[in-house]
């Protein structure tokens, strides 16, 4: 456990003493600008952080994206040897990912609450909130790894497909079926609906943590062969 | 270590880079790999490392704890010398302090603060033979480790895998340069058509490892451009005399080479000579 964790810290401060971490934050900034220019009403909050998460969902990936492919590919081989297993230097990747874009969810959580929303609201659209940007984040995460270098090798094609993939999720999410794919624009509708924390919260998080956990299973299949 | 049917491929379409290696490599055995650019040397050293998973076959008993130097370390690396350098001892298990004697031995002293970025290709070259020897390897694979290294690192080196194999080690050296020259008991191999073969000298003609000796390539070049083509392998540490003949042709003069040069068009004569085991770049480059 321990050279997997070691792993994840030299990753995480590779990408952020890089400076590619500041792109996925102008982005979030950029949407934070958008959502709360104008101070949320009382009883919209939720709203707000459903339209969050969603818009969120390129930037996360974004990040993700740009955390795996800071380092060299050689650098890669090294990781593995050093970790010991092909499996740690994966691991690390995919942890060291999460923990970035989790600490963008933060940012993302707090900012509204500072200054976007006219009343503070409750604890339970915080939670809602906070369970929405995880389930946005983990998305993320799973659509970077699957666009990153080794992967997907060319730079335009990768962030091609990146985009692409979020677009695909939004349109196909307009299905009523929720079944098919992330159900992005489902998070949106139901959370402007009453009782969202106990009625649909957890159907929706278990179809987005299943295609997560897809999404995620592929990209370590994959890396098996692609180092 | 034994490597059993092992074959590999890029994608399932693309041609055999290695087909059907079998290869023993017992405990303490230093492997010298040679073979022809793109051959699949480089490949092969990743096998072995784990870095890279075979299409076919398997390796068993690889040791738990693999040090592997690269050709060219990745210096696009926001970090310093000692700041890489711990985030490796640390993923390793080991603390910053196992650093120190690389530092020593290796001549890095002076490096230490220098980001990853602004180091020379030889000062690279250390770090990533540095990383690969934070802790004690079971198996050390060394990918072209004596290229750009300076004399104190070159004359270093040999002792380094000497202690690898002593303690019972592997040691896999991929080397066009030459620095095993006089190791005893190296055990050659060579990548060729795809697969490995115990290189046998007798049987191809060329340099036995247990006596080892030099080859003469002769190559032939304009007489004007002959001096700056010898210093320029006398720079990469090849013994290079040029030697003016007259031929039907003119203005040519065979310049010969010791022992091996690549990227040159270049016929082997295979000129035997006695063992040099103590190689250093001669400058012998003198027109007549």
């Amino acid at each position: 456990m321990k050279p997997t964790m070691f792993l994840t810290r030299f990753k995480i401060a590779a990408y952020i003493r890089s400076h590619r971490v500041i792109h996925p934050f102008v982005g979030l900034l950029a949407i934070m600008i958008v959502l709360y220019s104008v101070r949320v009403a009382a009883g919209q909050e939720l709203s707000s952080y459903a339209d969050s998460a969603a818009l969120l969902v390129p930037v996360f990936g974004w990040a993700a994206r740009g955390l795996l492919d800071t380092e060299p590919d050689v650098q890669r081989l090294l990781s593995v040897t050093a970790a010991g297993r092909p499996g740690r230097e994966v691991a690390g990747g995919i942890l060291a990912s999460i923990a970035v874009n989790a600490g963008l969810a933060v940012l993302a959580l707090a900012v509204p609450l500072a200054i976007g929303f006219r009343a503070t609201p409750g604890p339970g659209v915080v939670v809602g909130g906070l369970a929405l940007h995880v389930l946005s984040l983990l998305t993320g995460t799973a659509l970077g790894a699957l666009t990153s270098r080794p992967i997907l090798p060319d730079p335009a094609t990768s962030a091609l497909v990146l985009l692409g993939g979020y677009v695909a999720m939004l349109l196909v999410s307009l299905v009523p079926l929720t079944l098919l794919t992330v159900p992005i624009i489902s998070w949106m509708r139901a959370a402007g609906q009453a009782s969202f924390l106990s009625r649909s919260l957890p159907s929706l998080a278990a179809i987005t943590l299943f295609w997560c956990a897809l999404g995620l299973f592929a990209y370590v299949r994959l890396r098996r062969t692609r180092a | 270590m034994r490597l059993a049917n092992l074959s590999f491929r890029y994608t399932r379409r693309a041609p055999w880079v290695l087909h059907d290696v079998d290869l023993d490599l017992p405990a303490g055995t230093v492997a010298e790999v040679t073979g022809r650019n793109g051959a699949g040397k480089s490949t092969l050293l990743r096998l072995l490392a784990g870095t890279t998973p075979p299409s076919r076959g398997r390796i068993s008993g690889r040791p738990p704890i693999v040090g592997y130097a690269p050709e060219i370390f990745p210096v696009e690396q926001p970090f310093t010398v000692t700041a890489y350098l711990s985030h490796m001892a640390a993923v390793r298990g080991v603390g910053s302090a196992a650093i120190d004697p690389w530092v020593e031995r290796l001549g890095m002293t002076a490096l230490l603060d220098v980001p990853l970025g602004d180091l020379s290709k030889g000062s690279a070259h250390k770090v990533g033979l540095a990383q690969a020897l934070l802790i004690p390897p079971g198996l050390l694979i060394l990918d072209e480790p004596f290229s750009g290294l300076d004399a104190q690192a070159r004359a270093e080196l040999p002792r380094v895998i000497e202690e690898v194999s002593a303690s019972g080690g592997i040691v896999v050296v991929s080397d066009h340069q030459n620095g095993l020259a006089g190791h005893p008991g190296v055990l050659p191999l060579k990548v060729e058509n795809g697969t490995v073969r115990h290189f046998d000298p007798l049987a191809g003609g060329s340099t036995p490892i247990d006596a080892p000796s030099t080859a003469v390539i002769e190559i032939v070049v304009d007489a004007s451009d002959a001096e700056a083509i010898a210093r320029k392998l006398q720079a990469e540490g090849y013994e290079a005399t040029i030697r003016a003949e007259q031929r039907a042709a003119a203005h040519e003069a065979p310049l010969s080479i010791e022992p091996r040069a690549e990227g040159y068009e270049a016929a082997v004569h295979a000129e035997r000579r006695a063992a040099t085991a103590d190689y250093q770049p001669v400058a012998q480059g003198e027109t007549s």
